[in-house]
Order: structure tokens, then sequence, then C-alpha cells
């Protein structure tokens, strides 16, 4: 409409300039203004709709298998935050721009090439004929820079990861004196990640500039097509009578026939990138299958294979009372054992039965603190446990006089640092959430370590008791442990 | 228009490529509104030839346009091709270099007074909020050459008269204006808002992932999942608002567009085919301003991301390590009690006494608590530098780098070969276990020592002490997770490391067996708080 009526308006002036001509010319081009307008705006609000619903989807989808996946299968930690944020991002972006850019792109120019083909049937030709390597050169361009955005995919998430690592462990980096060397090291992984996404850009817009040219060339073919045409010129018979009015028309609307396919160009990258994304999400690893529940534990020549071990085999059965002690020398293996009878790593071999997720309670050697307080820390296997439950757990692990040390007590805030508890505070905070968690089987990992004699004896008391009411596992090495267990798996 | 800077002084390689692709953006944005006048001039002077008669068709120059056509069309994809490269590897470059710079200033930041971030904080200023100051660059060079496309395009409209002229500058002033003024204020608060949640989200995630073993058996993943989709949420509202600027801003592009063609059609007082010229350029020159329009947008975003990184960037800029001549081994200082160099100490203690404060605080990763002193000045007193040259730890969790068994221990000191790696992990009693592995030295241990179990990273970490060989060693629970037979050949060979070198050694430890190490013991509750 609004190449209707620039070329209206033309002609009237042309003709002579009769003003109802200009002025009705002028009206359709601010009227066909409008309407694109309204149509553009409203398209980018849907398409940012389409791509939030898209995101929110895979974030629920995602999430879970990012943080519940327990083995050598699952992602860093920088790694993990790439995925759950930027690589999700990434199919956002996708979803929000290129996918409505398609859409256009496939109806718009056909749409084009109709409308022109009404005022000039070559014109429309030339359009359509120039699609043919225009297409070609996108699917060319396309294969290899999908190849080179995988790639930057994973520099990406490698980046991420490294920056984490190494910032986590500044304290000893700087302790040692090697701040300069693992700078160095950064700083050229920075580098390689830049250098990487240049070469993906540089596939990006190579396919663009591709579908620009064709786009330049056949403005320019159609151009001097109608002015030849208006010349009489033409080196072949003329195959239709164009007025000036429709060769201005069909020269307004060239290059609209292009203008889709330019805007799926500019967002080639982002369908690149969120392709990238997509396929780096699915080969996260699925939660492990859990093995068969049972009402006690039950090993049958268990093998657990990781890179560079193998445990096993194991057999043994306990049932709903007593205490079994994993002992063996350091690096045997105790702690990968025990996640395999939480059914968090899957056997390569044997049989394994276990109970249900629900009734397993896990203290392990770096408990997790939650930035949170410290009861809802505590709490966390069991969020409805009352006041006098959770008293008795930190009084069991002897965490009490802590507790009254801190001006806030239970509601004292864990931050990032773990609000300054030593090594064997933490473990007690994860045995005293176990014990809260009242589940009737109870891992232990190493559950004596950190601490004094007089607290270590205290601990091996409460486990023995609880052993009473329910199926306790536990791997160590303390022999006082070892001497008060029901039986003992030595790996 | 652009009144932010980018944080630091940019290269000159990036200088350069910036100045490139301004150049390669005018070329573009000129070749482009001269394609689409010159086509529309061509076309209406043809039509005026060929309604003429022979005589006005032999007399107009046709060959001179065309290849003009066809060349400004070429020109202009080449051009549009190398601006977008050139700005963005000048981004890309500008980035890197500001990431390392940063992660130097904040790796040679004294430990003690760093920054309070945790590590997912961290990285989450040096790789997304660095991320988003690269729309700065990228459209650096596009802004000048947009000013320089659209005064071209007010010049080709000039032909068609004052009037229309006049008006294209007044459409294009408000266009400038509005965009200059609105989007940045209105987005202001949603990015402010962005930038945070998504920063939240990135700490949560690296924070939740360390947990996953109790995240499994409790069953927390949708708890953590629901509490990490409400960040979610809170990003996605932002970034919703900033949509919407972003759409709006377009719409203003295409209305101002709309009125400068009008306009031009309205106002020219010239031949036909200058005003076909006139109407088309005006209209590629608002097209031009379409840069600004998008920088503009995400101005906001840019400084929220220029404002967090602050904290780092006032970190000073790291000094030329001076090699220092390596300085005699110094007498460590408990309250009162003075100890000279080669002494043996044990820290004695219930749990939670603060052995493991007063050792860190005597590896210098944190400020003492504790009247401790080093060489006779206050620990606190003396710059971490000068401690760590003393000193060598062991830490309690054993903090290793993701990497080979052979990084790690290079973290020591430069220059460590492979037998004297073999000979510290064999005090440590690790290396029969590192023999095994196929890949020896060289096996990759992912994150936190990754195959490596509990008491085996504890070893690596105490086999890299050792090569630090600095006059004293800091041991802090060695033992834990050890079984005893191990436990008693890593005290053995420990001591007759000591002897051979004359170390000192400071020592914590609930198991009897490393605390014969030490000669001399030190109640923690009895040395004096700083």
């Amino acid at each position: 409409m609004f190449a209707w009526g620039v070329a209206t308006a033309l002609e009237a002036r042309l003709a002579g300039g009769t003003t109802s001509g200009l002025a009705t010319g002028s009206a359709l081009v601010v009227l066909g203004g409008l309407l694109r307008l309204a149509s553009q705006y409203s398209a980018q609000v849907l398409g940012f709709d389409k791509g939030r619903a898209l995101a929110r989807a895979r974030r629920a989808a995602v999430f879970p298998r990012l943080l519940a996946i327990a083995g050598p299968g699952a992602p860093a930690l920088g790694a993990t935050a790439t995925f759950g944020i930027d690589h999700i991002a990434a199919e956002q972006a996708r979803a929000a721009r290129f996918d409505p850019v398609r859409q256009s792109a496939t109806l718009a120019p056909l749409l084009v090439v109709v409308v022109v083909a009404f005022q000039s049937r070559v014109a429309a030709l030339i359009l359509f004929a120039t699609l043919i390597p225009f297409v070609i050169g996108m699917i060319l361009a396309g294969g290899a820079a999908r190849q080179a955005a995988d790639r930057q995919m994973a520099a990406i998430a490698a980046l991420s990861a490294l920056y984490v690592d190494r910032i986590r462990h500044l304290p000893i980096i700087r302790h040692f004196g090697a701040e300069e060397r693992i700078a160095r090291q950064a700083g050229g992984a920075a580098q390689d990640v830049a250098e990487r996404t240049i070469a993906v850009l540089r596939a990006a817009f190579l396919s663009s500039a591709v579908l620009e040219f064709f786009a330049a060339l056949s403005v320019a073919l159609v151009a001097v097509y109608c002015g030849f045409s208006l010349l009489g010129l033409l080196p072949f018979p003329a195959p239709e009578h164009l007025d000036y009015r429709a060769a201005f028309f069909v020269l307004v609307m060239a290059p609209e026939f292009y203008l889709p396919m330019r805007r799926l160009a500019a967002a080639y990258h982002e369908k690149q990138l969120g392709e990238a994304a997509e396929k780096a999400l699915a080969e996260v690893p699925e939660l492990v299958a859990r093995p068969c529940a049972s009402e006690g534990v039950a090993l049958r020549d268990v093998v657990v294979v990781w890179p560079g071990h193998r445990i096993g085999p194991i057999s043994f059965e306990l049932g709903r009372v007593g205490l079994v002690c994993i002992t063996g020398p350091t690096g045997s293996g105790k702690t990968s054992l025990l996640a395999a009878i939480a059914g968090q790593v899957a056997p390569s071999e044997g049989t394994l039965e276990t109970l249900p997720p629900g009734a397993i309670a896990w203290a392990g050697q770096v408990p997790l603190l939650l930035p949170t307080t410290l009861a809802e820390n505590l709490r966390l296997g069991r969020p409805d446990a009352d006041c006098a439950s959770v008293a008795k757990a930190v009084g069991a692990v002897g965490l009490d006089a802590l507790v009254a040390s801190r001006t806030d007590g239970l509601a004292t805030v864990i931050d990032h640092h773990g609000a300054w508890l030593s090594g064997g505070e933490r473990r007690r905070v994860g045995l005293a959430r176990a014990l809260i968690a009242d589940r009737a089987l109870l891992l232990a990992d190493e559950p004596t370590a950190d601490l004094d004699a007089p607290s270590a004896e205290r601990i091996v008391a409460l486990l023995a008791n609880e052993a009473k009411r329910r199926a306790v596992i536990v791997a160590t090495h303390d022999e006082r442990l070892a001497a008060v267990a029901d039986r003992i798996i030595a790996l | 228009m652009i009144a932010l800077r980018f944080p630091l002084p940019l290269p000159p390689r990036v200088r350069g490529r910036i100045t490139i692709a301004f150049f390669a953006a005018l070329a573009a944005g000129v070749g482009g509104l001269a394609l689409l006048g010159v086509s529309g001039w061509f076309l209406t002077g043809a039509a005026l030839a060929g309604a003429s008669g022979t005589a006005a068709v032999a007399a107009f120059n046709y060959l001179l346009p065309s290849a003009a056509i066809r060349g400004l069309a070429v020109v202009r994809t080449a051009a549009r091709y190398g601006e977008r490269l050139w700005s963005h590897e000048a981004a890309l470059h500008a980035l890197a270099g500001l990431r390392s710079t940063l992660f130097a200033r904040l790796a040679h930041a004294d430990g003690r007074s760093a920054p309070d971030l945790s590590s997912g904080d961290a990285s989450a200023r040096l790789i997304g909020d660095i991320a988003a100051l690269e729309d700065l660059v990228v459209r650096r060079p596009g802004i000048p050459a947009a000013v320089g496309t659209a005064l071209v395009g007010l010049v080709a409209v000039m032909l068609a008269g004052w009037l229309a002229a006049l008006l294209l500058a007044a459409v294009l002033a408000l266009l400038l204006v509005a965009l200059a003024l609105l989007p940045p204020r209105l987005s202001a608060a949603p990015a402010a808002d962005a930038a945070a949640a998504v920063s939240r989200l990135r700490r949560m995630l690296v924070d939740y992932a360390a947990a996953r073993s109790e995240i499994i058996t409790y069953g927390l993943a949708d708890r953590v999942t629901m509490l990490l989709a409400a960040e979610a949420d809170q990003l996605d509202k932002a970034q919703r608002q900033l949509a919407r600027i972003e759409a709006a801003s377009s719409g203003l592009l295409i209305l101002g567009s709309t009125f400068a063609a009008a306009a031009a059609l309205l106002a020219s007082t010239a031949a036909p085919p200058i005003t076909a010229l006139a109407v088309l350029a005006a209209t590629a020159s608002i097209e031009a301003v379409a840069a600004i329009a998008r920088s503009s947008a995400r101005e906001a975003a840019v400084a929220e991301g220029t404002a967090r990184l602050q904290v780092l960037l006032t970190l000073p800029a790291p000094h030329a390590a001076t090699a220092l001549p390596a300085m005699a081994p110094q007498p460590l200082g408990f309250g009162a009690a003075c100890f000279p160099p080669g002494s043996r100490i044990a820290l004695t203690g219930p749990s939670g006494s603060g052995k493991t404060q007063v050792i860190e605080a005597l590896a210098g990763l944190r400020a003492p608590f504790h009247a401790l002193a080093m060489g006779g000045t206050p620990l606190a007193e003396r710059p971490a530098s000068l401690i760590r040259e003393q000193v060598a730890l062991a830490p309690q969790e054993p903090m290793l780098i993701a990497g080979t068994i052979a990084d790690n221990l290079r973290l020591a000191r430069p220059g460590i070969d492979a037998a004297a790696m073999e000979l510290a992990l064999r005090t440590a009693q690790l290396w029969p276990r590192i023999e095994r592995m196929p890949q020896r030295l060289d096996t990759v241990l992912g994150e936190d020592g990754g195959v490596l179990s509990g008491g085996e990273r504890k070893r690596l970490s105490i086999a890299r002490a050792l090569l630090a060989e600095r006059p004293w060693l800091l041991l802090d629970e060695p033992s834990e997770g050890l079984d005893a037979a191990t436990e008693a050949a890593l005290v053995a060979a420990l001591e007759v490391w000591l002897d051979a070198r004359g170390m000192g050694l400071v020592i914590a430890s609930h198991h009897p067996p490393p605390l014969r190490l030490a000669s001399q013991h030190i109640a923690v509750a009895v040395v004096p708080r700083a």
C-alpha cells in the first residue's frame, strides 16, 4: 500500500500535478506505514511471548535433569549454569526472533510475487528466478555454520566451567602465588572462545551476505528492466506494456520481496545457536533409573565401574534394623558404593535392591548448605519437622553449643561462606538433617571424620543407637565405628 | 548519544577494527541509499524520456545509471559484510581482553580483603555481564556511520527543494531525540531487574549443582526447580518489558520513515525524477537511523552490566611481580610464644575450637582472629606476598582445580618436573594409585578432584604443598579419610621429608599418629585473640 501510494503520487506529479492524485497517494503512504507499524509491533511482542512460553517449558524439563543426576555423567558446576541459563536463552531467542520470521519468509515473498505479477509478469519472473540461487546459497552456508555453532556452544560452556572453577579456588591459587600463571591461562581461554565465535560469525555473516547479494542483484535487475522497458530500449521484443506507475510500484516492491528473507538471514545466527543449544541440552543424561524398590537392602554380586575404578563384586543384605560398616583403604570406592545403594549410580553388574527414594536419608562428606537459615537447612529432608525434633537432633549430634553461641540461634542465616562453620560442624549439620528426615534407611559417609575424639565417640554411640530403630549403612575407616557394627563389608 | 564508554581503554588492534568497520558501515549505508535513489531517478527519467519520443531516448544516458545500480548493489553487500564482521571481531576481542584483565585483577587481589563474591557470582560477572557489553562495541562504528548516511540522504533530498530537506531534517531530529531519551529511561529499571535476576539465577544453579547428592536423596529437585523457576519468571518479566520497548522504538522508525516519504512527496519542488530520488533517499536515511535505535534500546542493559562490573573494575591493576630475593625462614609467633624456623608444632583443641582458623590465617587465606606473628610482625600487618613465601598449606578441603594431576601440582611453583612430582607423590603415598592410571600425571581430574576419592584428594594436596618448598608446612587433618596402614606410611614418609629439608610444621589433626610428627603442642584455646 505504501508502495502503491508512492507510485500513485509520483505518477500524479509526472502527469502534471493534479493535487487530488498527490493527496490520495500521500494518504496511502501514511496509511500503509501505520498498517506496517501495527503488524510489526504485534509480531515482535507475540514473538517474545512465544519464546517465553518455550523457555518456561524448557526450564521445567531441564532444571530437574541438571540438578538431580549424580555420577560421572553430571555436568560440571559452571557448565550447569551455562546449560540452565545461556543455552535456554539461545533457544528462547530462536523461538522469539527466528521462528516468526521464518513463517513470514515463506508466505510474504509469495504474496509479493503475486501482487507484482499483476503489474509486471517479467519483474515477477526476475524476482522468482533470483530466489533459487538465494535458497541454495542459504542451505550451503547454513550447513557449515551449524557445525561452527555447535563447537562454539561447547567452547562457551567450557569457558564458564573454567572460570567458575578457578574463581572458586582463588584462595589456594593466591596462596601458592600462582595468580599470574592462572590468569594467563584464563585469558588464553577467553581469547580462544573469541576466535571461535568469530569463526561462527564469519559463516553466519557470509550466509546473510549471500542473501543480501541476491536481494540487491534482483532489485538492480528489476530497476534496469523497468527503466529499459519505459525507454522502449529492451534488446528483446517487449513482452508486456509497462506504465510508469506499475514500474515504480514494482521497483518499490522488489526489496519487500527479500525483506522477510533478509530478516531471516539476520536471525540465522540465533537459529544456529538455538539449535546447537537444543542439541547440547538433549545430551544432558536422563535421570538414573532407580533400582527396584524393596523392604530392605540386598546386593548380589554388585559391581560399580567409574572411570579408573572398579568396585566389587559385593553381596550383602540388611533388613529393617542394623548397622553395616563399609570399610576399606582410601580410594577403594566406599562413597561410590553408598551412592549406588542410594540409587544414585546404576551398578554395572549384579542386582541391587534398595528402599524407595523417600525412605533414604543421606549424610554426606560435604553437606549441602542452602543460602537460608540454619533451621531451614536442617529441615530440608522434612520441611514440616517440629521444633522439638529439630532441637533433639541438634543435641544428638552435639551442635547445641554452636547454636547457643550464635546470637540468632537456629535462625542464623547461612551465607555462601557456610557461615564459617568448621568441617566437623558442617558434617554434623548433614547428620542432624538426616536424623530429622527420619527415614527407614540412613546412609552416612565418614560421619566421624574431622571430629575430635569426644565428639566422634558421641556420634558412634548415636549411630549404634539409631541402628536399633532403623537400617544404617556407614562408609568409614573409623575403628570405633566398625567395632559397634553388626556387619563389616571390607572393600 | 551513547554516553557509555567501554570500561577499559581499548587496545589499538580493537580500535583499528572499529575504524575499518566504521568506513564499511558508512559505505554500506550510503551505498544502499544511493542504490534506491539512483534506481528511482533512473526509472522516472526513463519514463519521461520514453514518453517524449525517440530523440529523448537517444539523448538519455542509460549506461551510467544502470551500471551504477549494479555496482552499488555489490558495494552495499560487501560493505555490510565487512562492517558486521569487523565490528563483531572488535567487540569479541575487546570482551576477551576485559575478561582476562578483570580475572587477573581479581586473582591478584589480597585474599583477605578481596571483594566478597561467591564463585557463581564472580563468574556471572566475568561471563554474563561482560557479554552484555558486546553491544557497546558492536554498535560503536554503526552510530557515526548512521549519522553520516542520514546526512548524505539529507543532501540528496535537498535536490528536491529546501522545504523537503527541512522537513526531513525535522523528522530526523525528532526521531533522534525521542530515541535517545525515551528507551534508555524506560528500560533502566527492567534492565537492572533482568541483570540482577540472571546473576541470582546463575549463582543458585552453581550452588545447587554442588549439592546434587542431597537434592536426589531428599527429593528436592522439584523444590529447587521451583525456586529457580520463580527467579527465571522475574527475568522473563523484565525482558518482556525490554522487548516491548524495543518493538516500540522500531515502530517509531516506521512512523518516521512514513512521514519522511510523505513530506518529501508533498514538499518537493523539483522535477519528477529528482522527486523519486528524494522520496526513496528520505526513507533510506530514516532506515539508517535504525542502528541508533537499537543501541539506544540496549543502552540500559549495557549500563547495568558496567555497573555490576564496577566491583571488579575498582580493583587495582596487578603490578608486575618483582622477583624478591628468597627470604630467610622466619619464626612464627602464637601469642607470647615464639617458634624458630624448623619447629614442629601441633595445634590441639576440640572440634570447632579454631584450629582451622589459625592454619588458614597462617596461610594468608583470611584475616587472623588470634594474635599470630611471623618474623616478629603481627600477621595482619604483613603483606600477603610475604606470608606466602614462608608457608605451604594442605587445607582441610583439598581445593583441587579442574585439570590434570600435573596441573594441580604445578600450582605450587613454576618449573616443577615429573621426577619432583613423583617424589612428592611417593611421600604423600599417592604414587602407586597414579602409577596404575593409564594417563598417570596427565589424568584429568574434573571438578574438585573428580575421579579421586576424598583421601586421595587430600594426599594430592599434601604433595602439592610439599612441592612448594616453603620453610613452613601447614597440614590440616592430613590423614582424614585414610586407613591405618596408609596413615602410618604417610606419617613416616613426611618425617623423612621434613628431616631432610629442616622444614617447620604446623599441624592440626584429630588422629594421634600424625600428631607424633610434632614436638611441641599449642592449645588453640590459650592463644590470645588479636
